[in-house]
């Protein structure tokens, strides 16, 4: 008798663990009228978040923001979970745009369309889907050039003077290998990380093209030109990028390349590791990206780049109380302020004036030249994702055919074929 | 306790009938109560999920809110979907190169251990040490040796005298191979002990009559100790199959699946179409079609292993 009951209290108390584990926990954004959830990742190492917290509190009073950290990783299936869970915070980051798409068709993101944007402001077409805005942009990373100024001088090789096509990129990578070799520099003129932007971005940028059309023969001449630079030693090769788990930072901070296209987001990682002493010390500067022609060159003319714009949409499930707050959120995080803020700590704002970009400058360990300067603040970026919701599946195909023609396995025009017939196969 | 239970319970001579329903009663809730955590959570942590796969699999979900019934319309894409049929080849290579791969090995190994030898307790923790080593790291190391331009593997191919060898990881001929190479060093250790264990169950006594008879080393192993084995190699094949099928994180890690799509796998289609597409609907399908490929599988070994036990 006495065991019948010891047994049926053990399954209560199993029962109550079990049930107590899955009732315990509130929502993430709390009852607080006065408290602002938002989301962010690896907040130890991306100050940006605390930043913007900071200062709208400052013009708060009595408002307090809350970071809720995520995995830098897998940061979209997991605030995408907790969104489907009902425990989302209040303003969602949306650290990539072909995301976007599906928090808009899933009824995640509240419409902030009367949200009021500084003028001139960049990345907002991202965000927008039928004329709706979804989101506002605080920072927009544009791809640029990055050169060691101290090795192109040991190779005695002329430094970009911002008049490059891409047929000089090419020719200034083949002067740099003479010129190591005769200095007995051991370095290699080129490093392009891995990632498929790095060829496609500026291809479809370029090119006035767009991932969505189905049609890639437009990629064909940049990844000719990446096989023939690989081949000829002038760029590290794919297979040993991938094989060797090449670091962007490691290769051009040890000074391995003195050429590298990146996205501007590197300025802040290159200042802060060549001051902790992680990255080599040498002279460094920012030119515009190789142009497809030299209509665009030149530092009277904007340069045509890609990148994709960082932002803030609101929670569709907020109290309306709440949402004007949110709203207010994003408001500040795209306003000058905020701006000079982000600037100061090497991030690319989404809002460029004279006086952000001098706080950008201002920062200790930044390149001091013209070049640089108008590298950063003139350029014609174009979106590296469309927004839509066939652009995660797009740039998946298209990743295939990157790793496929790098690698050496496939040539380019039966790997554009297959990507062809694979978006129209599989796609919508 | 439940030795002295059934003790004193049997000491009575006879109790009523009454007494006795209601000892099995008791017997029956104790019996509960110890697998009943288990059972909750397996319930709620694998059927249920497991039971709604199949419901989704029907609908177009895509993770928040509602969802359309589509009927059969996403088994239909998939049978269209030329990625899927690339995956679904991709798993059967894989799973046709690794499982017999694997056996052999790790019978190999476990043959070779199971000798009276010094040391012979170093060597089996040796080939135990990839099972239990991280498989990040596994992955990087793998990758390096791999390497087409520096990699060790190559050099000491180029120094044996071969002109070209194979870009391996990079190359979407050789990189499923070197996938394999590397989920069966991961795996043998595993399978070693398991058949260490069948080993010992082998009759001496049988070893020795054969020998008697005559028999050679080669004869033996295939007259006595595989047909011993066989309760052993029967479980070892059911779950290398299921796990072949199955793989996933070595892929993600190695090569991502590529050059190209030269190593995407079921696994990783369903990984892909779910949580970087967000169709889980569709990603449910996938994962529909791989339950039942293990499943008719895994019932077909047991349909031929019971054949040959009868």
């Amino acid at each position: 008798m006495k065991r019948t009951t010891l047994a049926i209290a053990g399954v209560a108390v199993a029962a109550l663990a079990l049930t107590g584990c899955s009732g315990s926990g509130g929502t993430a954004s709390g009852g607080d009228a006065d408290t602002l959830t938002v989301s962010g990742w690896s907040l130890s190492s991306t100050p940006e978040f605390q930043l913007l917290a900071d200062g709208f509190e400052a013009q708060h009073d009595g408002v307090t923001v809350k970071l809720v950290e995520y995995d830098p990783t897998d940061y979209n299936t997991l605030v995408t979970a907790d969104l489907a869970a009902g425990k989302g915070p209040d303003v969602i980051t949306q650290k990539e745009v072909k995301y976007l798409p599906t928090f808009q068709e899933g009824g995640q993101l509240l419409d902030v369309s009367d949200v009021k944007l500084p003028d001139g402001i960049s990345g907002t077409d991202s965000y927008t889907v039928d004329g709706t805005v979804y989101a506002t942009p605080y920072r927009q990373d544009s791809w640029v050039l990055y050169y060691n100024k101290d090795l192109f001088e040991q190779a005695g090789v002329d430094q970009p003077d911002g008049s490059w096509t891409w047929d000089d990129y090419v020719a200034a990578a083949d002067a740099l290998k003479a010129g190591f070799e005769d200095a007995g520099v051991d370095a290699t003129p080129i490093y392009q990380h891995g990632w498929q932007s790095t060829v496609q971005g500026f291809a479809a940028a370029q090119t006035d093209s767009s991932v969505l059309d189905g049609d890639y023969g437009y990629l064909t001449e940049y990844y000719e030109r990446v096989l023939e630079l690989q081949s000829n030693g002038d760029q590290v090769p794919f297979n040993t990028v991938t094989a060797n788990k090449l670091t962007y930072q490691g290769e051009f901070g040890k000074q391995s390349a003195a050429l590298m296209p990146m996205g501007s987001w590197f300025t802040a990682t290159l200042v802060a590791q060549q001051a902790s002493g992680e990255a080599d010390d040498f002279e460094w500067g920012i030119a515009p990206i190789p142009q497809a022609d030299a209509s665009t060159t030149g530092t009277d003319a904007t340069p045509v780049t890609f990148g994709d714009p960082t932002g803030f949409g609101v929670n569709a499930n907020v109290s309306d109380e709440k949402a004007d707050l949110a709203k207010d959120f994003l408001e500040y995080a795209a306003s000058e302020d905020a701006a000079k803020a982000l600037a100061g700590i090497g991030i690319t704002p989404a809002l460029l004036t004279d006086a952000v970009t001098k706080a950008y400058f201002d920062v200790e360990g930044t390149p001091q030249d013209e070049l640089s300067e108008f590298a950063f603040s003139t350029h014609d970026t174009y979106p590296e994702n469309p927004t839509s919701p066939d652009t995660a599946a797009i740039q998946n195909i298209l990743n295939d055919l990157h790793s496929a023609v790098l690698s050496g396995s496939q040539d380019i025009d039966s790997a554009i074929a297959d990507a062809e017939d694979r978006v129209a196969n599989e796609i919508g | 306790m439940t030795t002295t239970a059934e003790r004193s319970a049997s000491s009575a001579a006879a109790p009523p009938p009454r007494r006795r329903s209601r000892l099995r009663l008791r017997n029956t809730l104790l019996g509960w109560s110890f697998i009943l955590p288990n059972f909750i959570g397996f319930v709620l942590l694998t059927l249920i999920p497991v039971v709604t796969v199949f419901y989704m699999s029907l609908t177009n979900w895509n993770i928040f809110g509602s969802s359309q019934f589509l009927g059969l319309d996403n088994f239909i894409k998939l049978a269209g979907d030329k990625s899927f049929h690339t995956a679904f080849l991709n798993t059967l290579y894989f799973a046709v190169m690794h499982i017999p791969l694997t056996i052999v090995v790790s019978l190999g190994l476990a043959m070779l251990l199971n000798s009276k030898l010094r040391g012979v307790a170093f060597f089996r923790t040796a080939a135990f040490f990839p099972y239990i080593t991280s498989i990040v790291a596994i992955a990087l190391v793998w990758n390096l040796l791999f390497s087409p331009q520096y990699g060790p593997v190559n050099q000491v191919l180029g120094f044996l005298g071969i002109q070209s060898p194979p870009g391996w990881l990079t190359s979407s001929d050789w990189a499923m191979p070197a996938v394999v190479v590397v989920e069966t060093w991961r795996r043998m250790g595993y399978y070693m002990v398991l058949f260490l264990a069948g080993l010992q169950t082998v009759p001496r006594e049988l070893h020795e009559a054969a020998r008697t008879d005559g028999a050679n080393v080669v004869q033996r192993f295939f007259n006595v100790t595989l047909p011993a084995l066989r309760p052993t190699m029967f479980f070892v094949t059911v779950m290398l199959t299921i796990e072949s099928l199955k793989v996933l994180d070595l892929i993600i890690v190695l090569t991502d699946g590529g050059p190209g799509q030269s190593t995407t796998v079921i696994a990783q289609f369903i990984w892909t179409k779910g949580f970087e597409e967000n169709q889980f609907g569709y990603a449910s399908a996938a994962s529909v079609v791989l339950f039942a490929l293990c499943l008719v599988v895994t019932i077909i070994q047991f349909a031929w292993n019971k054949r040959r036990e009868d």
